[in-house]
């Protein structure tokens, strides 16, 4: 049955997608911004596993917690020097926060593309798998090594990451500067410290998909552009900040474009998402007076 | 009362007037076709700069999608020429018209959002028409590009078309802002709901803000898709929107001049980056997040500032 | 029938009923205040009127016209303005400026603003900040500034929301001042205030409010001294 198959694969590729946009969703939970430049966390992931494999001769096993460690460091970076101002009181964007987020994220990318295809190349590159695994069939489905393993791995470390939000002491600081900044400061929870560690977080969690997808694609320096969108599209669909809302969400664009690409259109199927992104934001009674609660 | 009258906020005339007044009189010194070229691409940016600053700078909308509704512009014409044999004295209006209508829809619908919201849904639309455009090459030619009629011989007609082009635009916005727009405008970037609470009909000075930024954007694309006489989805990339909008940050939002000079020093600025090894994105992404970060104003509000302080 | 004509308006939040049954009415030229603890709906019904709230049941009714399903904008522009609890200016326009958006708005032509913003500048003794942003005015400046942006064309009715909180006292008396005035010129006002004595020294009718519904309405000095109103202040079933 095709269909059973097109929604194992869905949801497999969902899986995948999820641990690609639930960093940009902890982002939007804690600074209420959206994050331009995650397309390219994932694309440095994806560079340093290549890299770190080809050119270093480091074995994939080895290769993908480098490439962790890049996302990691990226995101440190990206809330350390990016983001103060808009917590910091310090900006001489006063009011517009948020149009600051976007400007200054929104370069970021630019630089961090442009970057990347001046230092090491535009020519695109594959990496190598990270197991040779063989693809696995169970009856009617058809679950190919490398979507297997990305999945897999998504399931492990978003299971991993819902525990930590829910357990830990830190998992817990952070849903309450999610849920208000202010009280949380006034509890002695170090807001700032708070954010530098979900932007790192964010990093590793866009680097790992970006590397967990580096065998398939080819890792070139706008290769983040569709995995940000989808992000973008899950994190919206989602509920802009809730994790299990955007977990959800990615199992049901996996699986929307799964079956959209064979029934529909395949020339368009990164587009799907795209089009729900835009009704969703149109419809959704979202905007000045929804979001930011009551009026006056 | 010795606090200083601070700019007025719908800015001099005199500084872009003087400005174009220096490009017009360019082509004197500066004869070559190529850089003949390269400063009526730079209007071509100017122009997207200060319709992009109309809409952001001035009411607070912060769209993605300039470089969409040029691209609207240069395949209206060019489909118009094609199809009806249009003259582009009926093709450009015509163009302009188009991207107007569409981003009147547009904007009377991302009415509510704002900030990541409205960046994102113009981002979205910007990216499907041209994944539209590009797909579509039974109609449009695709990435391969449709060819557009030129309208003259040689460069220097283009370099005063899009110069008179570019002092319509910025009298026109200058006088806009100058009347109570200016006024409605501003309220609204700052505060809508207050604005609204004044009286001021925030659904339509920000449609309105919208279709004319768009119909702006129409215009340089429609102008551009003549002067090429190819154009290609390319023009709608979101890198070229990242380029207008690093041109009005580091020229400065909120002024008259900043988007012009801003155009102008990151086109050229990038011609000569070329020439010192590619890295002009590089670059101009820095400076972005640096005026950003630190200088909001961008480089006109710092030469406001440093000539205050001069005791102006 | 002139006037401003609340009937019988309810409006709930989630399972909060926040208004619930309150009619009131405001005759031209009456200067009337609003009290109540904490919590008792005078900020929604202010919003109800106003148009940032619709009701859930009930109308709302100028100089006779029913307001329901209009904007605040066209709210404000029929003659009905508000001051906000939470200030409310233009951060990064000039004080003369934020006058002027108001005025222009409310279909003064430009000279006219122009005159008129001075006027109301030298009446809140805000001539001095005139040219400053509104974001560097202090906190009970920007209450006068937001107080003059109501007045650039007489409302038939205005709307004010504890104008008098945490505003310095001579800030504090040039806004009475100001009230009094256009009082004696025939403007009408509904002010929500916990400053009971600037309420009992400006206004001449009060109404009390006390979870979403009118506990009493009457004279100032009556209503202040009913025992039921004290009793809801004491700590009865509002705050």
């Amino acid at each position: 049955m095709l269909n059973l198959d097109l929604f194992i694969n869905g949801l497999l590729i969902g899986l995948f997608y999820a641990l690609m946009a639930v960093g940009l969703t902890l982002i939007f939970g804690i600074l209420k911004i959206v994050n331009f430049a995650h397309g390219e966390f994932y694309m440095l992931g994806a560079y340093a596993y290549t890299l770190a494999a080809q050119k270093l001769g480091v074995s994939p096993l080895l290769a993908l917690p480098l490439a962790i460690a890049a996302g990691a460091l990226i995101g440190w970076i990206t809330e350390r020097l990016l983001m103060r101002p808009l917590y910091s009181g310090y900006s001489s964007w006063g009011l517009m926060r948020d149009e600051y987020a976007v400007v200054v994220t929104f370069a970021f990318s630019l630089l961090l593309v442009n970057l990347v295809d001046k230092v090491i190349g535009p020519y695109p590159s594959r990496g190598p798998p990270l197991l040779n695994l063989p693809k696995l069939i169970l009856g009617p489905v058809i679950l190919p090594g490398p979507k297997l393993i990305a999945g897999g791995v998504g399931l492990v470390v978003i299971g991993g990451l819902a525990l930590f939000l829910r357990s830990s002491l830190w998992g817990k600081q952070i849903q309450a500067v999610a849920q208000n900044r202010l009280g949380a400061t006034l509890a002695g929870i170090d807001t700032a410290r708070a954010s530098s560690l979900v932007f790192t977080v964010s990093g590793a969690l866009a680097a790992l998909s970006g590397a967990l997808l580096a065998p398939i694609i080819n890792a070139s320096p706008d290769v983040g552009a569709f995995p940000a969108i989808k992000s973008y599209v899950i994190v919206v669909l989602g509920g802009m900040g809730s994790m299990p809302g955007s977990i959800v969400a990615s199992l049901a664009l996996g699986v929307l474009e799964s079956f959209g690409a064979v029934y529909i259109s395949y020339d368009y199927r990164d587009t799907f998402g795209l089009v729900i992104l835009v009704l969703v934001l149109l419809l959704r009674p979202h905007g000045l007076f929804g979001e930011k609660g009551r009026v006056v | 009362m010795a606090l200083a009258r601070s700019a007025r906020p719908s800015g001099e005339l005199w500084p872009p007037l003087v400005f174009l007044g220096v490009l017009a009189a360019l082509p004197l010194l500066v004869g070559d076709a190529y850089w003949l070229g390269i400063l009526i691409v730079s209007m071509y940016f100017a122009l997207l700069a200060v319709g992009w600053n109309l809409l952001a700078g001035y009411t607070g909308q912060f769209s993605m999608a300039p470089a969409a509704f040029a691209m609207i512009g240069a395949y209206a014409t060019g489909l118009l020429a094609r199809d009806l044999h249009t003259a582009p004295w009926i093709g450009i209006p015509a163009a302009v018209a188009a991207a107007g209508l569409v981003g009147m829809a547009l904007g009377r619908v991302v009415m509510r959002l704002s900030g990541p919201y409205l960046a994102l849904t113009t981002l979205s639309f910007a990216e499907i028409l041209r994944l539209v455009i590009g797909n579509s090459y039974e109609y449009t030619r695709g990435d391969l590009g449709l060819g557009v009629p030129g309208l003259f011989e040689g460069r220097l007609p283009y370099y005063y078309l899009f110069l008179g082009a570019l002092l319509a635009v910025q009298l026109g916005v200058f006088l806009l802002l100058r009347s109570r727009a200016g006024l409605f405008l501003r309220a609204i970037r700052d505060d809508e709901v207050a604005a609204a609470s004044r009286g001021v009909d925030v659904v339509f000075w920000k449609t309105a803000a919208f279709t004319l930024s768009t119909a702006i954007s129409g215009l340089a694309g429609a102008l551009y898709g003549h002067f090429s006489q190819l154009v290609s989805p390319e023009l709608g990339l979101i890198s070229q929107t990242g380029l207008v909008i690093s041109m009005v940050v580091i020229g400065g939002m909120g002024s008259l001049l900043g988007p012009l000079a801003g155009a102008f020093l990151v086109y050229l600025g990038s011609e000569v980056l070329r020439e010192v090894g590619g890295i002009q994105l590089i670059v101009f992404a820095l400076l972005v997040i640096l005026f950003a970060r630190f200088f909001r104003e961008g480089l006109i509000g710092l030469a406001r500032r440093a000539l205050a302080r001069r005791g102006a | 029938m002139n006037g401003l004509s609340v009937e019988k308006v309810a409006k709930s939040f989630g399972g909060l009923r926040a208004v619930a049954g309150v009619s009131l009415s405001i005759a031209p030229g009456e200067l009337v205040g609003l009290v109540g603890p904490n919590g008792s709906g005078k900020t929604t019904l202010l919003s109800l009127v106003s148009g940032h709230e619709s009701p859930g049941e009930g109308r709302v009714l100028l100089d006779g016209e029913p307001l329901a399903g209009l904007s605040p904008d066209r709210i404000a522009r029929r003659g009905l303005l508000r001051m906000f609890q939470l200030t409310r200016v233009f951060r990064r326009m000039s004080a003369l400026d934020n006058l002027l958006t108001a005025g222009r708005a409310l279909g003064l032509p430009p000279r006219g603003a122009l005159a008129r913003a001075h006027i109301l500048l030298e009446e809140l003794s805000l001539t001095r900040v005139r040219d400053l942003d509104g974001g560097q005015l202090s906190g009970g400046q920007q209450k006068l500034l937001e107080f003059g942006c109501c007045f650039m064309r007489p409302p038939r009715v205005a709307l004010l929301d504890e104008p008098f909180a945490a505003v310095h006292p001579t800030l504090k008396e040039i806004m009475a001042g100001s009230i009094r005035a256009r009082h004696r010129e025939g403007q009408a006002f509904l002010i929500v205030s916990h400053d009971m004595p600037v309420i009992a020294e400006l206004c001449p009718r009060t109404v009390c409010m006390n979870a979403g519904a009118v506990i009493a309405d009457g004279p100032t000095r009556a209503v202040l001294s009913d025992p039921v109103v004290i009793e809801a202040y004491l700590g009865g079933e509002g705050a």
